[in-house]
């Protein structure tokens, strides 16, 4: 079963996205923010990273540039941002994200980028 | 070799806080090269009552987190309520990591921060009315569901309401339960909204 | 006529949505997360709480633990939810990371061959600065090489006494090793008393954390152990403790917190670190 780690600062933000991907089959783990998220990767790498970018202390941008220097096995990472502006998507990519979603997301498209991330055919 | 014991602190080696030095002085060494020079810097303004502005002012140009770090500690403990309007223009920084490290900041003033409070709610740009919630959250002022009521009642930006509703699953008493059945029949196709209005109204009531 | 006892005050419910409430609330302040096979374990204190602060129902009380101007509440309340006992070799696992991954680090970016600082804040009775030193002289080979000091701290005058003096209860030294505990310590009455050369390995002294005017002196430390003491702060002391370790440290150094504690609701200064042994934390390498 693949490994999904949810990275947000908000507890609602992370039921809603930990529930949708459960409900696809995936296994799920949560996270506060970037240094937790960092901790828990450290321990067991992740299939994939969904990460928040405004979080305390350590923040998804910053998240991202740490996990990618890592000695562990490396996986995709979608940011899921308030911010659309083109910027933002481009400041996702340079710290080593691979999609970027803007908030809200439907579970359609969540599942969707997931599959696309993880090299899983489509439903 | 070995377990050894000395007089361990050498007061020599230690660089003493500059707490007589003016204000003057203080502020020239925020700007030096050494990061460290910088950091003991804005350590030793907190006997500066006139600082909040050079601090301030070095705060969006601070490249080194950790400078920013003591600068914001010292910020929050002059307690100055001046502070949290300059505090509040770093919100619109392209930096991340800086926007976040205000949004604590401005939370930990034991000041009243009402009046930025007021102002960063009502901001044409979403995000920022976002970041003010944020704050909210970190507040623990009493009138805090109050403020978070009126969000969910007058915002008309999903994603700001969304974050609001968030901080009322803690936050939230009884007065917020018809303000958020509204905010449930106004975004009736959003389902993170239903998700997320759904899930106060349980923690609300307690069952 | 017999007059009838006063009618008892009702035990606090706390129901399963309040225990969701809390159990959010405090992974959000602490990390910690409470499962609900600790139900009962986090119930009873919270109705223990409850009936101290008379707030009548988890409701009142969540009010106060979640607007207190102080946070004293909460302080108090995270207090009762972790285990505080202190005894020798407590998280051992840490003191193994500190001889097979912190100090072979350290010692090969050295150069030159001042001494090994490490500071261990609060020193509480001593137990954890002694395990220390018991540790590096009996686990780490290096110990022939170098030099290394060890410093150790507290608020508390009263108990920094009874740290010099080092003498302990059998359950404090129930976890040493017998061999150890015949090398280090003589049964006096039924008491452990420390011997002198470890006394003497380690310095104590006064700090306030808070308190700049104390704390400016501690510099160029290579290993912080700071374990459950800042979990008890409030924000600005914990934002102002993690700052002076910040200074304390040299590029490089280490530091490691309580096994319940993270830097992810601490500070960002640090590098998170993972060990085979332990997750620690590091100031960076190019840092001044």
């Amino acid at each position: 079963m693949k490994r999904i780690l949810v990275i947000d600062d908000a507890a609602t933000v992370r039921m809603y996205h930990s529930g949708i991907l459960e409900s696809a089959g995936y296994a799920t783990e949560e996270a506060w923010n970037g240094i937790e998220a960092l901790e828990k990767a450290l321990l067991e790498p992740f299939d994939l990273y969904l990460v928040d970018v405004n979080m305390p202390k350590l923040n998804g941008y910053g998240f991202l540039r740490e996990l990618r220097q890592q000695e562990i096995p490396q996986a995709p990472a979608i940011i899921v941002s308030t911010e659309a502006a083109d910027h933002d998507e481009l400041q996702a990519f340079r710290a080593g994200a691979n999609g970027y979603l803007i908030k809200p997301v439907s579970p359609l498209q969540l599942l969707t980028h997931v599959r696309l991330m993880l090299g899983e055919a489509q439903q | 070799m070995g377990l050894v014991k000395r007089k361990a602190i050498q007061p020599a080696e230690a660089a003493k806080p500059k707490q007589e030095q003016s204000c003057m002085g203080l502020a020239a060494c925020l700007e030096d090269a050494d990061p460290r020079t910088r950091r003991h810097a804005a350590r030793d303004m907190l006997h500066s009552p006139h600082a909040v502005g050079v601090l301030a002012s070095r705060l969006n140009r601070e490249p080194d987190t950790a400078v920013r770090e003591v600068i914001l500690t010292t910020l929050v403990r002059l307690n100055d309520p001046s502070a949290a309007g300059r505090m509040a223009d770093c919100l619109r920084s392209e930096d991340a990591a800086l926007r976040n490290e205000v949004i604590e900041a401005i939370g930990l003033l034991a000041c009243d921060v009402s009046d930025v409070l007021r102002s960063l709610l009502a901001d044409p740009d979403p995000d920022i009315r976002i970041f003010a919630v944020n704050i909210l959250d970190s507040r623990r002022q009493p009138d805090v569901e109050s403020w978070l009521i009126e969000v969910i009642e007058r915002d008309a930006h999903l994603n700001v309401c969304a974050t609001a509703v968030d901080v009322l699953c803690e936050a939230g008493s009884e007065a917020a339960v018809d303000p958020l059945l509204r905010l449930k029949d106004r975004f009736r196709s959003e389902a993170f909204i239903q998700f997320a209005a759904n899930r106060a109204l349980k923690r609300i009531r307690g069952a | 006529m017999r007059a009838s006892p006063p009618p008892s005050e009702p035990v606090p419910a706390i129901t399963g949505e309040d225990f969701l409430k809390f159990k959010e609330f405090f992974y959000r302040k602490t990390g910690i997360n409470f499962e609900s096979a600790k139900r009962y374990f986090v119930d009873k204190r919270l109705v223990e709480r409850i009936e101290a602060t008379r707030t009548g129902d988890f409701r009142g009380y969540f009010t106060l633990l979640r607007f207190q101007d102080s946070g004293e509440e909460l302080q108090q309340l995270t207090n009762l939810m972790t285990v505080n006992e202190t005894y020798f070799l407590r998280e051992e696992y840490q003191f193994r990371c500190l001889v097979d991954s912190i100090l072979p680090e350290i010692v090969q970016r050295r150069t030159g061959s001042h001494p090994i600082r490490i500071w261990c804040i609060p020193s509480s009775s001593g137990e954890e600065p002694y395990s220390v030193a018991m540790y590096l002289m009996e686990m780490w080979s290096g110990i022939s090489d170098w030099d290394v000091e060890i410093i150790s701290s507290d608020i508390d005058t009263s108990i920094l006494r009874r740290a010099r003096a080092a003498r302990y209860s059998i359950r404090s030294v129930q976890h040493v090793p017998a061999l150890w505990l015949e090398k280090y310590f003589k049964g006096v009455a039924n008491e452990y008393q420390l011997c002198d050369d470890l006394r003497q390995a380690v310095e104590f002294t006064r700090v306030n954390l808070s308190e700049p005017a104390d704390t400016f002196r501690y510099r160029n430390f290579d290993v912080i152990f700071c374990r459950n003491l800042l979990i008890y702060f409030d924000d600005v002391s914990r934002k102002t403790a993690a700052e002076t370790f910040y200074e304390a440290l040299n590029p490089g150094g280490y530091i490691c917190l309580g096994h319940s504690e993270s830097m992810s609701r601490i500070s960002p200064l640090f590098k998170v670190c993972k060990f085979p042994e332990a997750i620690v934390y590091r100031k960076g390498l190019e840092a001044r």
